[in-house]
Parts: structure tokens; sequence; C-alpha cells
């Protein structure tokens, strides 16, 4: 009875940290890797044991899962396109001399602590270890920052005087953050 | 051969796995132990993940199947795919010649 127990533990690890469709092909793959050393004559418990030696520890196929995960690719494309992007406003609302805009210092302080909140929850996804909770932080963290480049966008349409090349500029490249946070937010979800 | 050893190298060892067809997960583990002569010693468990990483990447398209009750993963290359493995395989001789030229003392490229 401890052959399955084996596979079994093992593959309860696997589910507890990784989503049902990679645990499925994963699960295939073990019990195909167990057939082949049944076929070669060694007992179930013993083939259960040499599959699994073979396959390796749960804790370095999660962690490799992990480092392949789309919300961990995604929040470091974000973090590192951020100061690009970033560049951009500082140099459009420095223009449009934003600090004389009507915009309560309240909510000056709530969009910079969003802001932070944002880049640190993509900072989570990107360096975690654990699968599910690097796509937690990443789902939270591109919300977060398509919101914020909705709000800038917005705002700068309703208090900017002028719309010169730099707010262009800026406004075009939130938008394809925007696009690409869109497009993250579906491929994390569906993974 | 180690894990260690192969870094750099899976992913074109992959991708020649799948070159003549597609495959799925542990077919693909059989393939590189055939055709390394079983000296291949890395977790057959992170081939996967790896997969997933090249999926990713566009080099390689997966897709569920059922066989015996049991879903099953199988990959193809892409034309991405194939047009990455033309490329690795061009700098793998290209850097294998250029080290076996320095451990045999000789000039590289060598004259011919």
């Amino acid at each position: 009875m401890a052959e399955p127990n084996l596979i079994g533990d093992c593959l309860a690890e696997l589910s507890a940290q990784l989503p049902a469709p990679i645990v499925a092909e994963l699960a295939d793959g073990l019990d195909q890797t167990r057939q082949r050393y049944l076929s070669q004559g060694l007992v179930p418990d013993a083939a259960a044991r040499a599959a699994l030696a073979e396959f390796g520890e749960p804790h370095i196929i999660v962690a490799a899962f992990t480092r392949a995960s789309p919300a961990r690719r995604a929040a470091r494309r974000l973090l590192a396109t951020g100061p690009m992007v970033g560049a951009c406003w500082g140099t459009a609302l420095i223009i449009n001399r934003a600090w004389a805009w009507p915009i309560p210092i309240g909510t000056r302080i709530a969009v910079g602590g969003a802001l932070i909140t944002a880049i640190a929850l993509l900072a989570i996804a990107a360096f975690s270890g654990h699968y599910r909770s690097a796509g937690r932080a990443a789902t939270a963290g591109c919300i977060g920052i398509a919101a914020l480049d909705a709000t800038v966008l917005i705002t700068i349409t309703l208090a900017a005087p002028a719309v010169v090349w730099p707010v262009i500029v800026a406004m075009t490249a939130s938008l394809a953050r925007m696009t690409f946070s869109a497009r993250t937010l579906h491929t994390v979800l569906a993974s | 051969m180690r894990a260690e050893e192969l870094k750099g190298h899976l992913d074109a060892l992959l991708l020649a796995a799948l070159e003549d067809g597609p495959r799925h997960g542990y077919a693909v583990i059989e393939a590189l132990r055939n055709s390394t002569g079983g000296r291949l010693d890395l977790p057959t468990g992170t081939i996967y993940p790896a997969l997933h990483r090249l999926e990713a990447a566009g080099l390689i398209s997966g897709s569920w199947s059922v066989v015996s009750g049991r879903q099953r993963r199988e990959y193809r290359l892409t034309a991405a795919g194939t047009r990455a493995l033309s490329g690795k395989r061009a700098d793998w001789r290209d850097f294998a010649a250029m080290i076996s030229a320095a451990l045999e003392g000789q000039p590289w490229p060598s004259p011919t």
C-alpha cells in the first residue's frame, strides 16, 4: 500500500502549490516513469521510489515552474519598463507645471501611495518563490498599474492646459502599458 | 552530464527533441535520454517547466489530448522554434569548433 501513497503524497504537495493543469501533466509524466520501472521488473514500491527519485524534489519542480511563470515574467517586464514610462510622465508633468494644478494634497498622496503599493506588489511577483503568491501579487500589481495609468490619463486630459508632444509620448506609453497589463491579467488568470 | 553543465543548452536539446514531430513531456524526456545515451542527469520533473517556458516564448505550442483516460499535453515546434533551433545549432557548431581549436592548440578558424 506504500506505492500509491508515495506518488499521491508528491502530487498532493505539487497540487498545493501549482495549478491543476500543470499537476495533471506532471502526474502523467510521473505515472509513465513509474510504468517504465515496473516494466523493468521493479516491484510497485521500488518503482514508485525510483520514479520519484528520477522526477526530482517537489520544491525544485515548483521553483522551476515559478521561475517560468507568466506572472513572474510579466511583473519583471513591468518593473523594467516602469522607469521609462515614469520618465515620460515626469517630463510631461514638469512641462505642464503639474504642481500648480488644483489637485488636493490628499489625492496626490493617495496616488503616490498607490504607485508605491503597485510597485511593491510587482516586486513580490517578480521575486517570489511561490507560484500562487506570484500570480496573486502580479494580478494585483497589474490592476494597480493599469488603474494608475487610467487615472493619470484622465487627469491630464482634464487638467493639462495644452497637450504638447511629451504628453502625447507619455499617454502613448501608458496606453501601451495598459494593453500589456490587460493581456497579462488574461494570461495569469488563465494559468 | 549534470544539470549545471546543461545550462544554456537545455532549450536547444528540447527543441531538437521535438524536431521529428510532436511529443508529450515524457516522450521528450525519453528522446533526450536516448539521444544522449542516458548520460543526462537532471531531475526529469524540471523538463516540464522548461517546456512551458519555451511555449511562452512561442518556440513550441502545446495542446491537450486524452490518452487512456488521462490528460496528456503534447508539444510541437512552431515556425519560430524551428528557426531558433537552426540558430542554436549554428551557434553550437561555432562554439564547439572554437573550443576544440583552442584545446588542440590550433588557430581558429582553422585554415583550410
